[in-house]
């Protein structure tokens, strides 16, 4: 399909912030100067399959944008079929991270869950707010510390175990801070 | 949930100001647990105090306090380089967290915004001061760190609102209970600057109620309209838009460096200038602006300024093509034998950049500089800022601007995974601290 003048604009405001803009930011976007041909525009590209509205009349993407390549050179033109195949594609970051916001990477010093494959040098992204199921791999704050252990529920009980004979277990007597769960580890072998 | 009336009525509309705690030192606590409960202070670059955590409040530290005077009341104190880039991360996803619950947000400042909800109440079946709350937690759990909230009928009391309680206050204003959040000083309402104040005082005025309650029509033939506005919302009227649009473009642009020790080489000087220089033209570059007309700043050891206005031949954002202009007055401006400390250049009058073929025949010059400066930001993208600078800056870029411990750069420069580079790397906030 064709994509009219502008849909890579909004398709790339579209990536970039996870909402369409609004017909205030699509005058600036297009450089239109009145709100008149931005709505004739918008009609446009609703009829082609960009953009959707629906019931209350706000809009929504269209099947369509998410295919457009952003990233490509031709703005208008026709896609091969394998591009098509590409639109339900992810991204390494999308299929890491899944609450963008919350996540943060560090990078592991310490040897405590060298049994769980996590070796020091490893980048761990990990997710804030997230609550630790029995099981889960999670950052807590133990006496001004970070702390890198399993997180384990035994009949009520929280124990955070290590994965390294060296070290205990750590049964936390007063509150426990959990800072983060585990969601990722990533090692890196060249650059 | 209150019925959908009364909301309407006690908030018209309903803006939020959400303004971050102590953000920059907050940010540093937040990803070093080493660093809480403890006196931290950013700004170490500039030998000043940028930001302080409240515990370095408690003992008196207060903004843009010299360090010598911060290490007498406060010895234990931890002093830090500003890490821009993480505290940059870390306002995005802010705003960004904002966005969940309403797409109408001002990006006000790095570590505040205002937010519209009016009519979100509805779908997210939550009164407003419930979806307030909600947001102050989601914050304080992603981020791990606190923010102060008001919520009010407008923006000036909205502001007012994220004042009244601090750190991790919250501050509801309804149009019904204005004037119990008057009685403060008039200069501490937002937008109410010493002019004001004095011109009130000679009326009078001192406080903010007493501000509130003047005539109408006084207020307006007295003052500007700007300060007529502030009048009508702290009386509940909704005046104020907010301005949603990120900035496309810049009225001006400025880069200001110290740099530590002071020097009186001529040439070295003009280094730190030509970098100033280059970075200028980076920003004026990515906005696609040029400028005809630039204003160079040279400040001695002794804190004297000289100042000078120079103009181009034509509108440009290219180095090569400001400095041998700049450089003229660079010469007629510096005194012998005397110790300068910071260099700046101010753009302004920005216009968009555009080819325009001139009866010199100089446009070919030109377009070859155009050439050599977009391969030059495409290095950058690749490999990181300066990748490829000018000869007259290499004196500047050969050491950092300080040479003393105000050059220590921010942790997370030193720690990089691999691929990533003293300039580039990735763009997710680190926990830093020990036990890992």
């Amino acid at each position: 399909m064709q994509s009219p003048k502008h849909t890579l604009a909004i398709a790339r405001f579209f990536r970039q912030h996870k909402r369409l803009p609004s017909y205030r930011e699509m005058l600036t976007l297009t450089g239109f100067k009145s709100t008149n041909a931005v709505y004739r525009l918008v009609g446009r590209l609703v009829e082609l399959g960009f953009l959707s509205k629906d019931k209350n009349s706000k809009f929504a993407p269209g099947p369509h944008l998410l295919g457009v390549s952003v990233l490509g050179t031709v703005e208008a033109g026709w896609p091969s079929p394998a591009e098509e195949e590409l639109v339900d594609t992810l991204t390494l970051d999308d299929w890491l991270i899944h609450n963008r916001e919350a996540t943060f990477m560090l990078k592991v010093s310490g040897d405590s869950m060298i049994e769980a494959g996590i070796r020091p040098g490893d980048m761990l992204l990990v997710e804030r707010g997230r609550t630790p199921r029995s099981g889960d791999i999670i950052v807590a704050e133990v006496d001004k510390h970070w702390t890198l252990k399993y997180y384990e529920r035994h009949g009520g009980r929280v124990v955070l175990m290590p994965a390294n004979k060296k070290y205990k277990p750590i049964l936390p007597q007063e509150e426990l801070n959990i800072a983060a769960v585990v969601t990722a580890v990533i090692r890196k072998y060249h650059s | 949930m209150k019925p959908l009336s009364l909301q309407s009525y006690l908030f018209p509309r309903a803006v939020l100001h959400i303004d971050g705690d102590a953000f920059f030192a907050a940010c540093e606590q937040a990803r070093n647990p080493s660093l809480r409960g403890k006196p931290v202070v950013t700004g170490k670059e500039r030998g000043i105090a940028a930001s302080m955590s409240y515990e370095a409040k408690a003992k008196g530290v207060t903004r843009a306090m010299p360090i010598w005077e911060i290490r007498k009341i406060c010895p234990n104190v931890i002093y830090l380089p500003s890490d821009y880039e993480t505290y940059s991360l870390l306002s995005r996803r802010f705003y960004d967290i904002v966005r969940r619950f309403t797409p109408d947000v001002e990006e006000y400042g790095i570590d505040e915004c205002f937010a519209d909800i009016t009519g979100w109440d509805k779908p997210f079946q939550a009164d407003y001061v419930d979806l307030a709350l909600k947001l102050q937690d989601t914050l304080k759990k992603e981020l791990g760190f606190t923010f102060s909230i008001g919520l009010a009928p407008n923006k000036v009391l909205a502001k007012l609102g994220s004042k009244w309680k601090k750190p991790y206050g919250f501050t509801a204003i309804p149009f019904t209970n204005i004037k119990d959040y008057l009685n403060i000083p008039a200069d501490k309402i937002w937008g109410i600057g010493t002019q004001t104040t004095a011109k009130l005082n000679r009326s009078g005025i001192t406080t903010a109620f007493q501000f509130v309650n003047a005539k109408r029509d006084w207020v307006k033939l007295a003052f500007a309209r700007p300060i007529y506005d502030l009048w009508k919302e702290l009386n509940g009227e909704q005046i104020m838009p907010l301005f949603e649009e990120e900035k496309t473009e810049y009225g001006s642009i400025q880069k200001f460096k110290t740099f530590t020790p002071p020097s009186r080489d001529p040439a070295f000087i003009f280094a730190q200038l030509s970098k100033n220089v280059e970075n200028a033209c980076i920003k004026l570059r990515r906005y696609n602006q040029a400028t005809m007309k630039a204003v160079i700043i040279l400040r001695t050891q002794a804190f004297d300024h000289s100042v000078r206005e120079v103009l181009f031949e034509r509108p440009t954002n290219l180095p090569p093509e400001m400095l041998p202009r700049l450089h003229e007055a660079f010469v007629k401006m510096l005194r012998l034998n005397t110790l300068y400390r910071a260099t700046g250049i101010v753009t302004y009058d920005l216009v968009p950049m555009l080819i325009q073929p001139d009866l010199f025949q100089s446009t070919k010059r030109a377009e070859k500089f155009q050439k050599v400066y977009a391969s030059t930001d495409k290095a950058a993208a690749k490999y990181g800022k300066h990748t490829l600078f000018l000869g007259t800056s290499w004196q500047a870029h050969q050491f950092g601007a300080h040479l003393n411990e105000r050059g220590d750069d921010p942790k997370r420069k030193h720690e990089l995974f691999l691929g990533e580079t003293k300039r580039k790397r990735l763009g997710i906030p680190m926990l830093l601290g020990e036990g890992i």
